[in-house]
């Protein structure tokens, strides 16, 4: 045995072949040396529970994640998301989880189409519809922002919420936006930032809703 | 260099960034608007529930199929394996733990670092890596420790793989025991521990890295590789230094390693101790609901062996001599014998070894037989390695969906 092992060992060592001279043009290309990253694909269905999917799953990764999974038991997604909070460091406050858990076992059996692939359909920007960006309503806005927004971006808007800050990029600070136009901001809040922890909205915000918080978020820079 | 992150991460980059880049570099395979919506109708449908994979080409890659985009998860289609002994660069599969990937990496200021328990703290140019040191290459199979996830029954939590999240290469690069030697490792020295430049998006998620015993780290055969297949690594294959552990699974193959650590203690961080392990005996496999006593870092490879030009509920021509072809590799014994059945392992016929290209890499194979018109057949092949081991005729079960080796089954029939 031992000297079938040597053979081994001694045939393993030539096959190590010596010389080689890659290594010396292998890093010229500069064009290799940098990368950009699709944004996510599909996002978390409309339904009870689907805002704390988009707040604390798409911190770290995208939808996908959740719809390749084989469906889990209550149990199993508890064991999970338990997994997520202690382990990983998502700031899931604990009264979340259960609506959480049941928004979860409601996706089981779904597998939502890649968004990428329809591109085309979409509409290019909200300005596009009937309802004007003019017509959000900031006290409305507020408490949407309380909801769903506050978690990042913090209650002064200024990206010092909970959770914010350990983002890396950090969460924008929205005091900032002064000189972005309605329609940025508005593409940014519908279909979240690429690379970054900002999710879409869409599915969980009505058009009317994500007018309300631009017109909130208007008012933190004044 | 190890600690720091000098550069400007993905999330500096908007989707106009993405647009444009695209449109500049397509060049080199960055994908743009445009081949994206070409790709509309292109998935993959694997056999299990929810195993619809779109195909999209990520930069560099061909279209693959995508199982997460964020951090990204990439799937070797499988007729590949059947096109190719070494997987081609482009075609390879992609697997992330944590998002926060840079978007470059500086090539001047790029350091290799090895540090801990060493005489001397190392911190090497890749001109000095590729200038200073023997250059050395192996052939060996990459695969992920939860390649073939998906199959498992019951379905288990993961990444739920098919067969492709595996791929042979040829790689080049420097031997890592050449670093520590250099550096000159302590008398207390237990583990070495390997970083990359990624990080995780919170703070609180545990940075991915993991150790490797000294004994194995000073191996021969573990390089730290900048070349796959004689091209600089693909950038989502761990540009520009990936370590390459020659029949260990892919977990410990830390890709944009930036840093080597000797410890004088086994590493506890996260990735080790808690996840990637396999219950602690001889199967590594428990029964579906059963408790894990004892468990033990996942480590290398069982030995497998897949069909590559059959296709699951295909069929052949009858009457004439049947070709059927197929890979197969093990941990680095090297592979003995591949047995071949077209009736679902009651009997057994002798496959055809091809061409060796070492003990780590796949290792091609062929078998013939003639089918019967009307007939129904369920192909098998089973390898064994050079100290016996073979595949499991029934697949072991664990949480982790790791170690799958079962015989797989091909059904055909013959027109």
């Amino acid at each position: 045995m031992m000297k079938r092992r040597q053979q081994l060992l001694i045939f393993s060592c030539c096959v190590i072949v010596l010389g080689i001279a890659l290594g010396v043009h292998a890093f010229n290309d500069e064009r290799l040396t940098s990368i950009t990253f699709p944004s996510d694909p599909i996002t978390f269905q409309a339904g009870p529970g689907s805002h704390l999917a988009t707040t604390y799953c798409l911190i770290c990764h995208s939808a996908e994640y959740i719809y390749m999974q084989p469906p889990h038991s209550q149990e199993k997604w508890k064991e999970i998301v338990h997994k997520m909070k202690q382990t990983f460091g998502c700031p899931i406050p604990e009264s979340d989880i259960p609506a959480l858990l049941t928004y979860l076992v409601s996706q089981n059996e779904i597998q939502p189409r890649h968004e990428v692939f329809r591109a085309k359909e979409e509409k290019p920007a909200l300005v596009a519809e009937s309802t004007r960006p003019s017509s959000g309503d900031s006290s409305k806005g507020q408490r949407v922002f309380g909801t769903y927004c506050v978690n990042c971006h913090g209650q002064s808007g200024k990206g010092d919420g909970p959770i914010g800050t350990s983002l890396v990029p950090p969460a924008a600070n929205l005091t900032l936006l002064g000189n972005k136009k309605d329609e940025v901001i508005l593409k940014t809040i519908r279909k979240g930032r690429p690379g970054t922890a900002m999710p879409a909205w869409k599915h969980n915000l009505s058009s009317q809703e994500i007018l309300d918080v631009l017109a909130y978020i208007r008012t933190l820079s004044q | 260099m190890s600690k720091e992150k000098d550069e400007p991460r993905s999330g500096g980059l908007n989707r106009r960034s993405f647009l444009t880049a695209g449109l500049a570099l397509g060049a080199v395979g960055l994908l743009s608007p445009k081949s994206l919506l070409a790709r509309e109708a292109s998935h993959v449908d694997l056999p299990f529930a929810r195993g619809r994979r779109p195909l999209v080409a990520f930069p560099q890659k061909r279209p693959l199929m995508v199982m997460t985009t964020r951090p990204p998860q990439l799937e070797t289609p499988f007729p590949i394996f059947n096109e190719n002994i070494f997987t081609p660069n482009d075609a390879f599969f992609v697997r992330w733990h944590l998002a926060n990937i840079p978007s470059s990496v500086a090539l001047s200021t790029f350091r290799l670092t090895i540090r801990g328990r060493v005489m001397r703290q190392l911190s090497l140019s890749l001109d000095e890596l590729t200038h200073d040191f023997e250059q050395v290459e192996i052939a060996a199979v990459c695969q992920c420790g939860g390649n073939s996830r998906g199959f498992f029954d019951p379905r288990v939590a993961g990444g739920q793989w098919g067969n492709g999240a595996m791929g042979n290469a040829r790689w080049t690069g420097v031997r890592l025991r050449d670093l520590l030697l250099k550096a000159g490792v302590h008398d207390d020295a237990v583990q070495v521990r390997f970083d990359g430049l990624d990080r995780p998006v919170a703070d609180a998620t545990p940075d991915f890295q993991k150790s490797l015993d000294l004994d194995v780290a000073m191996q021969n055969e573990v390089l730290v590789a900048h070349s796959m297949n004689g091209e600089p690594l693909p950038y989502l294959n761990g540009f520009p230094l990936r370590l390459v552990v020659p029949g260990w699974y892919a977990t410990y193959w830390i890709k944009m390693l930036s840093d080597v650590e000797v410890l004088k203690e086994h590493d506890r961080n996260f990735w080790m101790e808690k996840a990637y392990r396999l219950p602690a005996d001889p199967c590594g496999c428990i029964q579906p609901g059963e408790h894990i006593a004892r468990s033990v870092p996942i480590g290398k490879m069982t030995v497998r062996s897949f069909i590559t030009n059959m296709e699951q509920g295909g069929t052949v021509s009858s009457d004439a001599p049947v070709t059927i072809k197929g890979i197969a590799f093990d941990q680095g014994y090297g592979i003995d014998r591949v047995l071949f059945s077209i009736d679902g392992g009651q009997r057994w016929q002798a496959a055809r070894l091809g061409d060796d290209y070492g003990d780590f890499s796949f290792r091609p194979w062929v078998a013939q037989f003639t089918p019967a018109r009307g007939r129904a057949y369920a192909l098998q092949s089973l390898a064994v390695n050079r100290i016996g081991e073979s595949q499991r005729f029934s697949a072991r079960w664990n949480p982790g969906g790791y170690l799958r080796n079962a015989v797989e089954t091909i059904h055909v029939r013959a027109v």
